[in-house]
């Protein structure tokens, strides 16, 4: 895909137009060689509006999330919580290693996604703001944000709740019984996805001549 | 130990809503200020995210409400049944990035055709568990800072997924040859 945006010049490093364009012109196509006109059309106005629902649903999570961010923030637990996880994310993060305020934000990211708190995402936004903040005006994912995402996205969790309450409500005997499998296959999920992240910035480092992009 | 990993979120939540306001208030903080004053800029970031969401939640629904997604997964099912993976899993796997709802939707409908505790049921459950939603992800935190070009982000996460659903298939494949 990566190849293919820079290819079809839909802007150096733009994937997601790529992604986009292909999703709508490939579901059209096929909606108009089988006739599944109408079942397209309700499909797609039933997308735009779940996400309006999701962002209101979201809303509630968010306000006492970052509220709590706030709090933690001004009463300094999230510097204190920077400087305990900063071995660990410390080389993970190298550009923004010693900005406190940035590393707490995404060490409690991280925590919430192991955990598997509902904190993950509203703590994982405020961390890419925080990001951006340092780096000033940029419409340029920046290095810290993908190793972000990529360790979000992973969903590296030791207990994976959703599954386990869908097993449970089915009559497992042992629903619990994914975690350990879930929990390992998430962890090399990170891993493949951080190492990926490593050699798709080197080959991004030679083509833009040396020029190191944060 | 899995009784208390099952608990370890719910504890953990109580504790900190507790925990930190009552830390601030000792060193000082105004709390109740400064908790609407976050509440408030939490507010305005998941608003800023809607263009995005909005974005490729309809290139998804397109994707899948057209048929097309079922047209990927069955002939992706050709392309991996001689690796041994049953094909009833297959739009899992490639639900499962693009739409956390939608493959926890087909994981359902299996564990509740074939039972939770078969190995078909376990296989399913253990894939639904293995990643994230990477789209989701992506859009969402690059949406909320304004990011259009997320560069390799979105492959990278793709890539990783790969490997967690071999992962995840390799340890089911070890588990049911040692039942």
């Amino acid at each position: 895909m990566y190849e293919l945006s820079v290819y079809l010049g839909l802007g150096e490093g733009c994937v997601m137009n790529a992604v986009w364009l292909v999703l709508i012109i490939s579901g059209s196509v096929v909606a108009l060689m089988t006739g599944n006109v109408d079942a397209l059309m309700s499909s797609v106005l039933e997308g735009a509006y779940d996400a309006v629902q999701l962002v209101i649903g979201l809303a509630g999570i968010f306000c006492l999330w970052v509220g709590i961010e706030r709090l933690a923030n001004e009463s300094g637990l999230i510097d204190a919580l920077a400087r305990v996880t900063r071995p660990v994310l410390g080389p993970l993060f190298p550009h923004v290693k010693d900005e406190e305020k940035i590393m707490g934000a995404i060490s409690a990211t991280i925590i919430s996604n192991i955990l598997g708190l509902s904190s993950q995402t509203p703590l994982g936004l405020k961390a890419m703001a925080q990001i951006r903040q340092v780096h000033g005006e940029t419409y340029q994912a920046i290095h810290s944000m993908i190793t972000l995402v990529i360790i979000s996205a992973a969903g590296f969790c030791i207990f994976p709740s959703g599954v386990i309450a869908l097993r449970a409500a089915l009559g497992s005997q042992n629903p619990a019984i994914v975690a350990g499998p879930t929990a390992v296959a998430g962890l090399v999920s990170t891993c493949a996805g951080l190492l990926a992240h490593r050699l798709f910035s080197k080959r991004w480092d030679e083509t833009q001549g040396g020029s190191k992009l944060p | 130990m899995m009784f208390f990993l099952a608990n370890l979120g719910m504890y953990v939540f109580p504790i900190i809503l507790i925990g930190v306001p009552l830390y601030a208030w000792v060193k000082g903080v105004p709390v109740y200020e400064t908790f609407v004053k976050g509440a408030e800029e939490g507010l305005q970031v998941i608003i800023g995210t809607l263009p995005y969401l909005l974005a490729i939640f309809v290139g998804i629904s397109c994707f899948r409400g057209s048929g097309a997604l079922q047209l990927v997964s069955k002939h992706m099912g050709r392309l991996l049944k001689p690796w041994g993976i049953p094909t009833e899993v297959l739009p899992i796997i490639v639900t499962r990035p693009i739409s956390g709802s939608g493959s926890l939707g087909v994981t359902g409908e299996i564990l509740r055709v074939h039972g939770p505790d078969t190995s078909l049921g376990l296989l399913a459950s253990i894939l639904q568990g293995a990643t994230d939603t990477s789209f989701y992800v992506v859009t969402i935190y690059f949406g909320s800072v304004g990011i259009r070009k997320t560069r390799h982000a979105l492959p990278a996460c793709l890539i990783g997924d790969i490997f967690g659903f071999l992962t995840g298939f390799i340890i089911w494949k070890l588990m049911v040859y040692g039942r």
